[in-house]
């Protein structure tokens, strides 16, 4: 079966580029627009990858990986974070929260694939 | 995937005009209530989502520009900045720059690029001098040049770097799987990078009842040998470096290795070279000793794991210069194939010369000569193996090449197919390869096309869905054995019948069994399939596959079960300059059997003969097997002894006996062609030069056989 | 090709078949062997007499007597093989011809030769290259890439196929086949 990814992005285009280059991997994608929407959405999906933008109306990057991390299916599930190059300190927020990594945006769909297999096996 | 950017960008446009739209709403809000800290953060996840967006997108223009203003929003946003009338006045022109930005990537109507830096400059004066205005360098560079790439973005050529060994420590912390990190995976990766060697610290696991899972307990030792550099390995453990413990540590490398202490002598080496030590006291004193390791182990300086990892890195780095000395040493050379040939021509002189020299020693019968002879014997099949093996490849590469003509073929009739192979690595002369591809196409079509059905038929038969097709390789004595199975539907034995009947090619009320019958898929003309399909082709059977064979001196076997699908097996001899033949003789004429298609050798005797009233069938443990009596064939002058031999041969399923006067024994035939002179001659393949220097002939069995029947059919007629 | 185109002195090797002498230009001939054992190759004309092991190559060897349609070669102390090189196809062959005895390596100047005559030799005026006169006797000089061009292999093939009773009689002259 095919992995399941969840990206998490308040932009819909960004969300666009994540969806169709990880579908073109075989990858099932699940789309959410927020934090809020990416908890409500990960309730029963299972999925194996989360990819969030820290930047969000409603709830953020960071206090997504703060609840993921504190659901008992989700403790040990790999979440990469969308980060800025500026967003150093954010980044850290991020990985104490329980990140496991990160893409630095802008960034090609290679260097997302590259990521996800990484963290995925 | 240009398509689907291309919709990425379009979406990317409709989003940025909303977001703009947002942030014009957002600031005159802002006007009315400047103290809402909240309105900034919506104003500046604005500008951040178009900026990060944009860039992804190509809208390069509008991410630098965009930055500039997120720079000054991010310090207004922690209140180093004031809300002020300029702020929201100059953040609404800059929402107009960037509305025509946009305009500017679709219409082509230019944006005003002056207005834009001038925006940008007043956006910078509003921060405090002392105030670094960010803590970036990315886009201070590239500011409004369309080209912005991060320097880790443009994957650096990969510099091809000296192969060398490193010592990786990886102590991961105790809670890195909280990290939704996968220690495993780290360590996958790390094996791809090169010769790997991985050994687990377990020492710290606690007992079983006082295991957190949780927590990772385990460390590593890994011995890498890689061309990629020591930054490539950082690589891996980018997401790690603050939740592991890392160190890395080159322990070999080239030509250090060479100098270091490979060539250092061990003291008992030393004292052997001075007299002083006798080789075999060393021994029995080494062997009383302990190994080091040992020692360190029972002294309780080190633990054994500890020892287990040095040991480890210790085989490791030899693996590794060995490997080295090895690839540095034996590297291939190109070698053009006619001067293969040449040498495989020379070879088969040199046998020929050598079977001279046997035979002359044999009758000389000199201890001393005799012992050159086998000498010379052992050393010409030496070279003979190893000139025919350099001209070897494996088949995987024409295997290879079916994955597509399945995966299309089928795709084209309807069917799902699976091809499987094995034995890739079986090694065949090139030249039986080359003229092997044709014939296997064929046969693989033919499964396709007549044996596996179709999906929905499968299901109600209770198969699965998918039909496979299994091509494996391997070797069996002096030949290849190539089989094709598919689990498709088997040969109709009817059909094939009444097939053949219609065609004349076999009376109404002949008996067939069913190896016959499956034999006669390679008459020529008979084709099973109801239908005939561009696939499979009209009226081009298997008899093309069998040409091919026979030409290859090969022979083919079908296997078939109704329902459960069918086999083809071709046994083809490793090469076409030497065979494995079998020795007969006709009077005082010498022919050579090629042994891949004999099976057995039995006695004839005249009451044999007689029994059977004269007909040329022979009563084989019960079996019926018809014969050829090669010296009536032949017409050779001169009397049968009264016990012939006759040898009996399969071939493409059939079983026929050849009547001679004598077998010699199997015998290395060189094969030589007879040349333009003999080209038309039927039921000969070629020549072959024995010992003695006569000359043998190669019997082509199946052409032979041919002939026989028709001058039976033409006799009857 | 016409006895005109003898323009220089021309070495030949002289070969007798039955009472007549024949001649084949030097340049066409490798060597001479004496009678070895000759390997017949079944389902072939007589006249093809079978294969002889030339230093490990496989080579043909014709009977030119039967060729001639003249009666078979027997064998005595003097029956030959001249090997000769002869192209076929386009390619260089070597093949063997089979002959009562070979004479002598003799010149012949252009004015010795004369153009093959029209009517009254017993073979195809295609396969002689001229008449060669010599110590007052008159020699075949023939053109050995026509006799055994592929055009005529084929033509005596099929006469000598057509039929059983062609291929019996060829079994019969066999007979002495394990010379």
């Amino acid at each position: 079966m095919s992995k399941k990814i969840m990206t998490v992005d308040d932009s819909a285009s960004v969300r666009q580029m994540v969806s169709f280059t990880l579908k073109g991997e075989g990858y099932a994608v699940i789309e959410a627009v927020d934090g809020q929407d990416a908890l409500l959405k990960l309730k029963g999906s299972n999925a194996d990858l989360i990819i969030t933008d820290l930047n969000m109306p409603n709830m953020d990057g960071i206090e997504l990986i703060q609840k993921i991390r504190a659901h008992p299916d989700y403790k040990f599930t790999p979440i990469i974070m969308l980060t800025t190059e500026s967003q150093d300190s954010k980044k850290k927020a991020g990985r104490a929260a329980g990140a496991t990594g990160w893409i630095v945006k802008p960034f090609q769909p290679e260097q997302l694939l590259a990521v996800t297999r990484k963290v995925l096996g | 995937m240009s398509e689907e950017m291309d919709k990425a960008r379009a979406a990317f446009r409709e989003e940025a005009y909303e977001r703009l739209a947002e942030l014009e709403a957002t600031m005159l809000e802002l006007e009315e209530s400047p103290e809402n800290s909240e309105l900034v953060d919506r104003a500046f996840r604005a500008m951040h989502t178009i900026k990060g967006s944009g860039a992804m997108f190509g809208f390069d223009a509008i991410a630098a520009f965009t930055h500039e203003i997120e720079t000054v929003y991010d310090l207004v946003r922690n209140q180093q900045v004031p809300v002020t009338r300029e702020l929201i006045a100059l953040t609404l022109s800059a929402h107009d720059q960037i509305g025509a930005l946009l305009e500017e990537s679709h219409t082509g109507k230019t944006a005003d690029e002056d207005r834009g830096r001038s925006i940008i400059t007043s956006f910078q004066n509003l921060v405090p001098a002392d105030e670094p205005p960010t803590d970036d360098t990315f886009f201070q560079e590239s500011s409004l040049t369309p080209q912005i790439q991060e320097e880790k973005d443009s994957e650096p050529e990969p510099l091809k770097e000296k192969e060398a060994t490193y010592r990786i420590t990886f102590i991961p912390d105790a809670n890195i799987f909280a990290y939704g990190t996968n220690p495993l995976l780290l360590l996958n990766e790390l094996k791809q990078l090169g010769k790997c060697q991985v050994i687990g610290h377990i020492d710290k696991v606690p007992p079983i009842q006082d295991i957190d899972p949780e927590i990772c307990y385990t460390q590593w030792d890994i011995i890498l040998t890689t061309v990629q550099g020591v930054n490539a390995i950082k690589d891996i453990f980018i997401f790690v470096e603050d939740v592991c413990e890392l160190s890395i540590n080159m322990i070999d490398r080239g030509e250090e290795g060479l100098l270091g202490d490979e060539f250092e002598k061990k003291l008992g080496e030393i004292l052997i070279e001075r007299g002083d030590l006798k080789q075999e006291d060393l021994h029995n004193v080494l062997e009383e000793h302990k190994p080091i390791g040992k020692i360190l182990e029972d002294s309780g300086l080190v633990k054994s794991s500890q020892i287990q990892a040095a040991l480890a890195e210790q085989k490791h780095v030899k693996e590794a210069r060995e490997l080295r000395h090895k690839t540095e040493s034996s590297s291939s050379i190109r070698v053009a194939s006619d001067k293969l040939d040449t040498l495989v021509d020379l070879v088969g002189e040199l046998v020929t010369v050598q079977a001279r020299l046997g035979q002359l020693a044999s009758v000389k019968n000199d201890a001393d000569f005799l012992l050159i002879a086998e000498e010379v014997e052992r050393l010409t099949a030496e070279l003979r193996d190893n000139t025919m093996s350099a001209r070897m490849l494996p088949i995987g590469s024409t295997f290879n090449k079916f994955k597509r003509l399945v995966r299309d073929l089928s795709n084209e009739l309807g069917k799902d197919v699976l091809l499987t192979t094995d034995g890739a690595d079986t090694e065949l002369d090139k030249t039986v390869i080359e003229q092997l591809n044709d014939p296997l196409v064929h046969v693989i079509r033919n499964c396709i096309d007549h044996g596996i059905e179709l999906p929905e038929i499968r299901e109600a038969d209770g198969k699965s869905k998918r039909g496979t097709i299994h091509l494996s390789a391997e070797h069996s004595g002096g030949n290849v054995l190539i089989s094709i199975h598919d689990d498709g539907a088997g040969l109709d034995a009817s059909a094939i019948r009444a097939k053949a009947v219609e065609k004349g090619i076999i009376a109404a009320d002949a008996e067939l069994s069913e190896n016959e019958i499956h034999s006669l898929l390679f008459a020529p003309g008979l084709t099973t399939a109801e239908s005939v399909t561009n696939v499979s082709g009209r009226g081009v059977g298997m008899d093309v596959v069998k040409r091919a064979i026979d030409a290859l001196r090969g022979v083919i076997k079908i296997k078939s079960t109704p329902g459960a699908g069918t086999t083809i097996i071709l046994k083809l001899p490793l090469t076409l300059a030497i065979i494995d033949g079998l020795l007969v003789k006709i009077g005082k004429n010498d022919f050579v059997l090629p042994l891949a298609t004999v099976e057995e050798c039995i006695e004839l005797t005249r009451q044999d003969i007689d029994k059977v009233h004269g007909r040329h069938v022979a009563n084989v443990r019960g079996s019926i097997i018809p014969y050829v009596h090669l010296r009536e064939e032949f017409n050779i002058p001169g009397k049968s002894p009264d016990i012939e031999q006759i040898v009996i041969t399969e071939l493409h399923n059939q079983k026929v006996g050849f009547v001679v006067d004598y077998v010699i024994g199997e015998h290395q035939t060189v094969i030589k062609t007879l040349g333009h002179f003999y080209k038309n001659v039927e039921g000969i393949s070629g020549a072959t030069i024995l010992g003695d220097g006569k000359v043998a002939l190669i019997l082509d069995v199946n052409q032979l056989l041919q002939v026989v029947e028709q001058e039976e059919t033409q006799i009857m007629n | 090709m016409s006895a005109t185109e003898i323009r220089e002195t021309i070495q030949f090797l002289t070969f007798q078949l039955q009472q007549e002498v024949f001649a084949v230009e030097i340049a066409k001939v490798r060597e001479v062997l004496e009678l070895a054992s000759i390997t017949k190759v079944p389902r072939t004309p007589a006249f093809m007499r079978g294969v002889i092991n030339l230093r490990g190559n496989v080579v043909p060897v014709i009977d030119m007597n039967l060729k001639f349609d003249m009666l078979r070669t027997d064998q005595t102390v003097n029956t030959c093989i001249i090997i000769v090189e002869i192209r076929l196809d386009g390619e260089e062959t070597l093949l063997g011809a089979l002959v009562d005895s070979v004479q002598e390596v003799m010149d012949l100047h252009p004015d010795q030769i004369e153009p093959p005559p029209k009517i009254g030799a017993k073979l195809k005026a295609e396969f002689i290259r001229g008449m060669g006169k010599h110590d007052d006797r008159f020699l075949i000089i023939l053109d050995i890439d026509k006799i055994f061009s592929s055009d005529e292999l084929n033509r005596m093939q099929k006469v000598s196929r057509s039929g059983s009773s062609v291929r019996e009689k060829t079994l019969q002259q066999d007979e002495s086949v394990e010379v």
